[in-house]
């Protein structure tokens, strides 16, 4: 076998595996991709045998000359759109990618406001409420403001 | 045994409800002896917990197969070794093996603090032993490991019977990291039960002060230390055993263990808000809750069966239980909240939006994003089966271009934050600071560039870990530099001088710097190759810079299995560079097989090759080849992150005076800013 051709055999495994873990596999005993499966127990661990027919399928497809969309395309054509490991970017699957989106955003505006808040709290509170700590004398404080310009000159 | 494991068990469960019962009665009359008592039945719960436990061992190691536990996950040609992890590896085993980890954790406080903290110590203790009934109760009631095995007759009831030999063990789990990561991610997931135990007893006794932070810091401290060791041995684990090429899958039941880690770690880090500035108090008791709450939730995902799993040989419907538990939880901790709310109260206010504090805040606000994306990618599928009919796949695509970002941009602030001061930050010190790490980013960026790394994702996350990693440098330069000015010792024993002098801080760059580690080995995975194929013996199949030959197979026949085993020489440029083995195991036992993949690993990259069976029509054996660039670093970086946090735990040699309210990150400390009447003095944490 001329090196171009086993070049192109590991390449053309390697996009099969590519292509296949973005595929379900569609055993129904796992959620589990079919680039990926690895089932523990059954028959044996590793892709199970419905995996492996994808697997093969997507071999064919590509000796065929399709792209990668293609190949995809066609998978999904012939096991439905469950077969599609991502969520759908329409319909109920959309609310999966718009939920994380949603939680930065939320999340980032309630630390703007939290901020805000602190930004406006009133020195006094923390005066007030200092009565939880332990109250210094001048000597201390002294001492301690040595220590910590000893500890932090460069 | 059993009969004895049974009634260690019941009688537990009779100490438990006294320590829970009798608990709240000395807290309400606070009668001495009652506390005292009660404070014993906890100790004997767990010392019943003990023997129960060691019951069930003993049953293994003596081949005991009258009882339907031992039958179902041992067998007699089965090592002692394995015998050990079949303790855990089923529903009722495990669930003792909880109720045991705790006890553990149970015993070492109440004897830790049995003549300390006196106001608070009850509450804790009732709250321990709430936990431990309902523990107990599920593996007295509902799932009893000490079940004799039955078999139905035709009047109803159940004939018991006995025998000869067991079921075995999965063979997937018989591998040794089998034997350390389970009891590791337990002691995680049940080590949290303290923080949560001082959290709710610190509300609910409107215990003064910041103590309870500091005896739940270390407690915490060591929970994530367990809790991250067993994530990456289970990782490590089915890197090695299942033999698919990869580490991580997003597997529902990774996700559980992921979520307790990832707001543990947000609490580890806001924590230091309410130790230096009083802020935060409300955000840290429900971290603590809620980080509680996700390792009950993650031993329901594991056990209930609702999610899908790889772990699915801990499956039934004990999960009604759990729920009714977590609901529990969440009632208590919401009553105690809004009981006693105003205890919370913040004490300070941010002085400047570049400072610690707001990195402080982002970092808890991506953690618990990230926390919250997994948590809802995971259960997705299932609401998408109640709203629609129909199950929508969330699979591992999607979890990787959540988090991917997440985890870059907590990278970003893992560099930034220490390098800002508390209260606020001057331009100078940001300059000062900064100059160095951002022009070394930069420049990892850019050569990696030139070195070919294409992907924008591993680009940024090479440029982001260069960057960190040289704040930490810097860190560790400018405070030995003090060190070494004054003793003139040698660098590395000023750094230990350094490290020794402030455990909390160093112990905590380390832990930085192994997490750089781990995400350089996490970006590897962007130039992961692999190759499989049909290979007759004597013909070679080449991926990357390897050529890898079949030389022969082989079977040898051990005491619990069958080994088939591909003779592989692997040439590297054309030279031999080693023989490696990968194996299929067929245990007669269980009739079932498993892999064991053969490994040739470098810090550069990984050649992974795994035997993936026999092609029945035309008997050749099919070869599964991966190359897995920087996996090593995700190892190496666990035992460093592993090694840091043991240093930080580590008391802290001399108690440094530091000045809590102006505690300034590196060494460009500003006095000139301290209010002295707002100066409390603590011990020398950072």
């Amino acid at each position: 076998m001329p090196p171009g051709a086993k070049r192109l055999l590991a390449d053309q495994s390697d996009r099969t595996h590519q292509i296949g873990s973005k595929l379900k596999c569609m055993c129904n005993g796992c959620d589990q991709a079919a680039g990926k499966c690895y089932h523990v127990g059954g028959a044996y661990s590793g892709p199970c045998d419905t995996a492996k027919t994808m697997l093969k399928e997507i071999d064919t497809h590509i000796a065929a000359g399709m792209t990668d969309e293609q190949v995809l395309k066609a998978m999904i054509q012939e096991y439905g759109p469950l077969a599609y490991v991502e969520p759908p970017k329409s319909g109920f699957g959309l609310v999966a990618w718009l939920m994380p989106i949603l939680y930065l955003l939320g999340g980032t505006a309630l630390v703007i406001v939290v901020m805000k808040r602190w930004r406006k709290r009133p020195v006094a509170v923390a005066a007030a409420s200092s009565a939880n700590g332990v109250r210094v004398s001048p000597e201390l404080l002294a001492r301690a403001r040595e220590q910590a310009q000893r500890e932090t000159e460069e | 045994m059993d009969v004895f494991g049974s009634f260690a068990l019941i009688l537990a469960f009779v100490c438990a409800l006294y320590a829970f019962v009798g608990g709240i009665a000395a807290i309400i009359t606070r009668h001495p002896l009652l506390i005292k008592s009660a404070r014993q039945a906890g100790i004997a719960v767990c010392g019943l917990i003990f023997t129960a436990t060691l019951s069930l061992v003993y049953l293994f190691f003596t081949d005991n197969y009258s009882v339907a536990y031992v039958v179902s996950h041992s067998n007699r040609d089965l090592s002692t070794f394995f015998k050990i992890a079949a303790l855990w590896s089923g529903q009722e085993g495990s669930l003792l093996f909880w109720s045991f980890l705790l006890a553990i954790y149970v015993v070492s406080v109440l004897l830790t603090y049995r003549n300390k903290n006196g106001e608070l110590m009850p509450y804790v203790g009732v709250i321990l032993a709430g936990v431990q009934l309902f523990f107990l109760t599920i593996s007295n009631f509902v799932a009893s490991p000490f079940k004799a095995l039955g078999v139905a007759n035709a009047a109803g009831s159940f004939d018991l019977v006995a025998r000869a030999d067991g079921n075995g063990l999965n063979p997937v789990l018989q591998y040794p990291e089998m034997v350390i990561h389970p009891p590791n991610l337990y002691s995680g997931y049940t080590g949290f039960t303290i923080p949560f135990a001082f959290a709710l007893a610190a509300l609910l006794a409107r215990y003064p002060g910041e103590k309870w932070i500091h005896l739940t810091r270390k407690w915490t401290m060591i929970a994530w230390c367990f809790q991250t060791m067993g994530i990456l041995l289970g990782a490590h684990w089915a890197y090695a055993v299942l033999g698919w090429g990869g580490y991580w899958g997003w597997d529902p039941v990774e996700n559980a263990s992921l979520l307790p880690w990832l707001t543990g770690t947000a609490f580890l880090h806001s924590v230091m808000m309410q130790e230096k500035r009083g802020m935060m108090k409300v955000w840290n008791v429900w971290l603590v809750f809620l980080t509680f709450m996700l390792c009950i939730l993650g031993t329901l995902l594991t056990r209930s069966g609702v999610v899908s799993s790889v772990h699915s040989f801990a499956q039934s419907s004990i999960g009604n239980w759990f729920v009714g538990f977590l609901l529990i939880i969440l009632g208590v901790c919401l009553a105690a909240y809004f009981k006693n709310k105003d205890y919370l109260k913040s004490e300070n206010q941010l002085d400047s939006l570049v400072s610690r504090e707001s990195s402080f805040l982002f970092n808890n606000l991506v953690l618990l994003v990230a926390c919250v994306a997994v948590l809802s990618g995971t259960l997705f599928p299932v609401f998408s089966e109640w709203f629609t009919g129909s199950r929508i796949s969330v699979g591992a695509p999607f979890f990787n271009k959540v988090n991917i970002p997440l985890g870059l941009l907590l990278m970003f602030l893992t560099g930034v934050g220490p390098l800002l001061a508390w209260r606020k930050t001057s331009t100078e010190s940001m300059k000062r600071n900064f100059r160095g790490p951002v022009t070394a980013g930069l420049l990892g960026g850019v050569i990696g560039f030139f070195l070919g790394v294409r992907e924008m994702f591993a680009l940024i996350c090479f440029s982001l870990c260069v960057f960190v990693a040289t704040t930490i440098v810097q860190e560790f330069y400018r405070g030995a530099r003090v060190v070494k000015a004054r003793s003139s010792a040698s660098w590395l024993v000023s750094c230990v001088d350094l490290t020794l002098r402030n455990t909390r801080r160093y112990g905590g760059y380390i832990v930085h710097l192994g997490m750089v580690m781990i995400f350089i080995g996490l970006a590897g995975q962007a130039f992961n190759k692999e190759v499989e194929k049909e290979l007759p013996i004597g013909s070679t199949i080449s991926i990357g810079k390897y050529e890898l030959l079949l030389q022969s197979m082989d079977r040898k026949q051990e005491r619990n299995y069958v080994a088939d085993r591909m003779i592989v020489e692997v040439m590297k440029d054309k030279k031999p560079v080693m023989m490696l083995y990968p194996e299929r195991r067929n245990f007669p036992a269980n009739q079932e097989s498993g892999t064991m993949v053969a490994i040739y690993s470098t810090l550069r990259e990984d050649l992974y090759v795994v035997y993936a069976g026999m092609n029945p029509q035309n008997n050749l054996p099919t070869i599964h080849v991966f190359i897995n660039p920087l996996v090593k670093w995700v190892w190496w970086g666990g035992m460093v992150v592993v090694m840091g946090t043991i240093v930080a735990l580590v008391p802290t040699r001399a108690a440094v005076v530091v000045l809590a309210r102006t505690e300034v990150p590196s060494a460009t400390r500003e006095l000139s800013g301290i209010r002295p009447a707002q100066v409390t003095l603590r011990e020398g944490h950072d």
